[in-house]
């Protein structure tokens, strides 16, 4: 009995193991060859390990590849990517919290199917999108720039992150409601002084998300951006198409690893409360 | 003047109205307790009270003002709640400080109410805490501090003793009638806990069906029961209620009652006025104390199903006309399961009901 026991145990720990390095091999790949020469690449083996460590590439990748006819690396690609992520993450979240307050603990006539409505918009494709919002983004005067890729983010944002608060909300008891209003406080005071300090996982958890899919986007950031408003992912793109006179796998390999970084560091720093609000999320609502 | 006063309210939500018309007065200084089965609408009208809750018709008078439209801050009430909704993230002093806060009491007059409370409730070394890491009892002391700090003119309890074990519940209990009987505030207090509204009010309010089924002090609800519901509800165990015929015997009008042997006439008392009665099928009510054990040429024979001792008392758990009975008698003459013993019914505090619409009749 214990023998079988032991015989299942191995064969799921070994496919366990097999699936972990299947996934883990493209960026052992990426991390290893952005580390070596071109000569080295050329001859060497994928899987070899750097023979002289070199962070030439990263350099080049950062500040002197080629994307197009411009020449200046992915620094400003990454520092658009910043301008945009930051202020998209900041307030998609912030109203995103106020949505899902409303819609769980001030409910009005209709509410329910408000936020029906809003729930339908986590199912809609992006793609069917694009049209109407270069017409919305023309008629603000916001097309091409930042502040309009700003925009187009928080308002696809916008229906997820009113899931993640409402759901969360409503496991927060009633009573805690009322005990504030007859203690005299109102929605805001309400709002920031009891249910803000209670939000940490979901804040944690709506904050990677959002993050992960704003930084990420490619869709968007190549349609609705201007000459100087790339952001990182259509840079990579730019910079991996742009052929010189060799392909330059260990620059395009630091490239694409800069382009991720941000989100592995993001979900390596706060990664145990994702998991953890997700679930608690879950249970509760 | 009353302290509150609550007329013709009723509510409804969608098709089903929860409240049908609820007139209540009580005057300073009392305790009134809503007492009813879950679903009976009791909570509701805490929370219109409260005015966390508007009612869809009738008018809540709290002192000398109609307070309708008047928001639950400024009524001058304080609320303790079953879940005691303490504020998770702030630690004890700034749970009972928010509201004063709110209020823009100053700082130092805060620290003192905060203070005065604290040691009123034996909470002082508690402050610095979170919720998180009190025990039940606790936090119920501190969901009453926060209550207290405010001095209001009414205090609202939403069955605030449901979530303590049994033996902290009766502690508990005490404290609040002493805490009541110091401070002297008027009290509306919900529950669905019979002892309970015995033991602390002042005045009861048996509820059902969105009805006050009877408006009283608790002796009086306790021995003139309004209808054979307030009659189950009140009283732990339950009153019995035998099917009886009214009958007539030598010119006695009573009622014939059968154990386990011979069937037995017993006169009901004159005042009862059953006469015109005679031959009607009625219900009997009677408590478990209004039996007596007796020897066998005054009582009632009866089998023992079953006994259960509670130290003062043994219950004897039979049958009379064919329905199941408690009868409430000292252990040293208690029969053993399976005997039969003989009980005499003590009649003058017997209640009558007509069985079809359970009202009382006499």
């Amino acid at each position: 009995m214990i023998e079988q026991n032991r015989f299942w145990r191995i064969v799921v720990y070994g496919s366990l193991l097999i699936a972990a390095v299947y996934y883990l091999l493209p960026l052992y790949v990426m991390f290893t060859t952005s580390l070596k020469g071109m000569e080295e690449i050329r001859n060497g083996n994928l899987l070899s390990l750097p023979l002289d460590i070199s962070l030439a590439a990263w350099q080049k990748a950062w500040s002197s590849a080629c994307t197009g006819v411009d020449c200046s690396g992915l620094q400003p690609y990454f520092w658009n990517s910043v301008l945009m992520v930051v202020p998209a993450v900041a307030i998609s979240t912030a109203l995103g919290a106020i949505n899902g307050y409303v819609l769980s603990k001030w409910q009005f006539r209709g509410s329910e199917i408000v936020f029906g409505m809003i729930l339908f918009g986590v199912f809609i494709p992006f793609q069917v999108l694009l049209l109407p919002m270069a017409q919305t983004l023309g008629l603000f005067g916001m097309a091409s720039s930042i502040p309009g890729l700003v925009f187009v983010h928080v308002v696809c944002g916008l229906a997820s992150t009113t899931l993640f608060f409402r759901n969360y909300y409503v496991g927060i008891p009633d009573e805690l409601i009322k005990a504030a209003r007859l203690d005299g406080a109102g929605f805001w005071r309400i709002f920031l002084r009891i249910i803000l300090p209670m939000s940490t996982p979901i804040l944690t958890v709506t904050v990677i998300w959002q993050f992960t899919q704003i930084w990420n986007d490619f869709l968007f950031g190549v349609v609705f951006s201007g000459l100087d408003s790339r952001p990182i992912t259509v840079g990579l793109n730019n910079l991996a198409n742009t052929t010189t006179s060799v392909k330059e796998y260990n620059v395009d390999m630091a490239a694409a690893l800069i382009a991720a970084l941000p989100t592995i560091i993001v979900y390596v720093l706060a990664g145990k409360y994702f998991v953890r609000g997700l679930t608690a999320g879950a249970v509760k609502g | 003047m009353g302290a509150l006063s609550i007329r013709n309210i009723t509510k409804t939500f969608g098709e089903t109205q929860i409240l049908k018309g609820i007139n209540i007065d009580i005057d300073a200084g009392q305790f009134l307790i809503l007492v009813g089965p879950s679903g009976c609408g009791k909570s509701t009208l805490m929370n219109i009270i409260a005015g966390l809750e508007g009612p869809s018709s009738g008018e809540v008078h709290i002192g000398d003002r109609l307070v309708n439209h008047v928001a639950p801050k400024d009524r001058d009430i304080a609320m303790v709640f079953q879940s005691y909704a303490l504020y998770p993230t702030m630690n004890v002093r700034q749970n009972i400080a928010f509201g004063l806060e709110t209020r823009k009491v100053p700082k130092a007059e805060q620290d003192e109410t905060i203070a005065r409370v604290a040691k009123m409730l034996q909470i002082d070394h508690l402050l610095k805490r979170k919720p998180g890491e009190l025990s039940g009892g606790q936090r119920q002391r501190v969901a009453m501090g926060r209550a207290l700090a405010r001095n209001p003119k009414l205090f609202l309890f939403d069955e605030p003793l449901s979530n303590l074990d049994a033996k902290l519940r009766v502690e508990m209990r005490a404290e609040i009638k002493q805490l009541h009987q110091r401070l002297k505030t008027t009290v509306v207090y919900v529950t669905h806990d019979q002892i309970e509204a015995m033991t602390l009010g002042d005045r009861i309010a048996v509820m059902k069906d969105g009805v006050i089924q009877q408006f009283g002090s608790p002796q009086e609800i306790y021995d003139s029961p309004a209808n054979q519901f307030v009659a189950g509800f009140i009283g732990s165990p339950s009153m019995n209620f035998i099917p009886v015929h009214v009958a007539e015997r030598e010119g006695e009008i009573g009622v014939v009652l059968q154990g386990d042997g011979d069937a037995r006439f017993w006169p009901l008392p004159d005042k009862l006025q059953l006469r015109e009665r005679l031959g009607q099928a009625l219900t009997l009510g009677l408590r478990p104390e209004q039996f007596d054990l007796v020897s066998a040429a005054d009582g009632l024979s009866c089998k023992v199903c079953i006994t259960e001792p509670t130290g003062p008392d043994t219950m004897l758990f039979s049958q009379i006309n064919g329905k199941d009975i408690i009868a409430r008698v000292h252990p040293r003459h208690a029969p053993q399961a399976g005997e039969s013993c003989h009980l005499q019914p003590d009649l003058r505090k017997a209640v009558l009901f007509d069985p079809a619409t359970e009202a009382r009749v006499a």
